[in-house]
């Protein structure tokens, strides 16, 4: 679907798509954790989400990756039901990054050519450095054993794990939630960069300093509903 | 064929083990005495129930009783095999797969062997079937144990790298792929170990059987030979039927990952 050969890192390149999640619901043993929320992510915006622990955020990305069916409601891609989209493909597009993502076995290098891998591709050389440099960590890390990086590093390889990927757009679950409070900021600046270069970008996290760091449309959550708040 | 009889008396001579067993216990404070003096007497009754059932197969041989014996073989591992299982889902849910797995990999090694290696005369001739396929079903039955424990247990401890291989759109078959390695690297070693040290570190029950009983050795060794190598074809297939039963509980067909929660009762 998108060429494997075009610059990774530049976002322009793959056509830049609507991701929505509409009417959201999500049952868990009879509690509503999400109770009919909605939202809508254009091309490259920027999208925090702010909300107490229990919330409901992190269900919210969790089900607009479909990596949870909602109970009701849709999740839709360029207006496109994600049911109809094989989710293979689905996750190509639209990345998911846990709260403390996880690093696979082996290298640095081994975590950022695991996505295209899945998918039968190679990076293409010279693009490793490139992913490196776009989350701002030295060449050398790309020789690094993964599970030796810290909290914050293996945040910042988790990304470029996703846009080696190609990537659309980013639904990072408190990204900086187990990370000291400087650390979480370079990684909201990181974040806020990559949106800036093209890729929508939805960032749930319970940290007000974060959420506005990061820009964009801002939206709170509360009791799994979804209210935009001022900027 | 000629070999020394056991009268009663002097088989009970080797309960001195198990009491040897229980004084080391005692003296250890492992605590095991109850489960030694429990395993020794049930291991007994159930060996001896099962000579008299033999006998009685033997004296009434027919095509029905012997597929009945092993059936109830069948079904007993199966049970067996879903009720060890702590990670994974209830044993209702596990039982019909461990059924279909440890059957398919016995019939896989059985049928073929029976029809042109060792055709028995009568085709259900019991002394033939219910051992052999004792064999096959007990193997297949560890095996498929082993792989429910471990893929269900490795896939709850490494949930996180699981879900972050599908959130990079890879299918359950990729996301799963180590844990399944693992998985049946461990549950097929123990047969492969069989092949590699059979005749060096011990002489197999069966074949040790057939020589304690008269059979010529090197009869005894062909037989040995060809359990050895249907016991890697029940694990395999065993093995690779109980991981995609495995796979197919973990995953939704949308590809999500759902841990299975555990069954209140345990058996």
């Amino acid at each position: 679907m998108t060429s494997a050969r075009a610059p990774l890192v530049d976002a322009s390149d793959p056509m830049p798509r609507t991701l929505e999640g509409r009417d959201l619901v999500v049952v868990r043993e009879g509690r509503r954790i999400l109770d009919g929320a909605s939202l809508i992510v254009a091309p490259g915006e920027a999208v925090a989400i702010q909300g107490a622990s229990g919330s409901g955020k992190s269900t919210l990305v969790r089900t607009l990756a479909t990596l949870i069916e909602p109970d009701d409601g849709q999740v839709l891609l360029g207006g496109q039901d994600a049911r109809t989209i094989a989710p293979t493909v689905f996750r190509t597009h639209v990345a998911f990054l846990a709260q403390q993502p996880a690093m696979f076995p082996g290298t640095v290098r081994d975590n950022l050519v695991s996505g295209p891998a899945l998918h039968g591709r190679n990076v293409p050389p010279g693009l490793d450095v490139e992913l490196m440099a776009s989350v701002q960590l030295p060449e050398q890390f790309l020789r690094r054993e993964a599970s030796t990086l810290s909290g914050g590093e293996k945040q910042r390889v988790a990304l470029a794990r996703a846009l080696a990927n190609e990537s659309e757009v980013l639904l990072l679950d408190e990204p900086t939630a187990a990370l000291d409070p400087d650390t979480g900021l370079r990684i909201v600046s990181l974040v806020r960069e990559l949106s800036r270069a093209g890729r929508s970008v939805v960032m749930v996290t319970h940290d007000e300093a974060h959420a506005r760091a990061l820009g964009g449309t801002q939206y709170r959550c509360q009791a799994g509903r979804l209210t935009r708040s001022s900027a | 064929m000629t070999y020394v009889d056991i009268p009663l008396a002097r088989l009970a001579l080797v309960l001195g083990f198990i009491v040897l067993a229980v004084v080391l216990s005692r003296r250890s404070r492992l605590g095991l005495e109850r489960d030694l003096v429990w395993g020794a007497l049930r291991g007994a009754a159930q060996l001896i129930a099962i000579g008299y059932l033999l006998l009685l197969l033997f004296n009434n041989e027919r095509p029905g009783w012997v597929l009945f014996v092993l059936t109830v073989m069948l079904i007993v591992a199966a049970a067996t095999s879903a009720r060890r299982v702590e990670h994974g889902p209830g044993w209702r849910v596990l039982f019909p797969r461990a059924l279909i797995a440890i059957g398919a990999g016995a019939a896989v090694a059985l049928v073929p062997v029976f029809a042109f290696v060792v055709p028995p005369h009568p085709w259900y001739e019991a002394r033939y079937l219910v051992p052999i396929g004792g064999m096959m079903l007990s193997n297949a039955m560890n095996v498929v144990a082993q792989v429910f424990e471990r893929i269900f247990a490795s896939a709850n401890s490494e949930a996180d790298q699981i879900e972050a291989l599908l959130a990079l759109g890879a299918t359950p078959r990729q996301a799963l792929h180590r844990q399944v390695r693992a998985t049946l690297r461990a549950a097929l070693i123990p047969t492969i170990n069989g092949l590699l040290t059979v005749g060096l570190v011990s002489l197999p029950g069966m074949m040790t059987g057939q020589i304690v009983s008269g059979t010529a050795p090197e009869q005894a060794v062909r037989y040995q030979i060809v359990i050895m190598y249907q016991l890697v074809g029940v694990a395999a297939v065993a093995g690779l039927l109980a991981v995609a039963f495995a796979r197919r509980l973990l995953f939704t067909r949308r590809a999500q990952l759902v841990l299975p929660t555990r069954a209140p009762t345990r058996a």
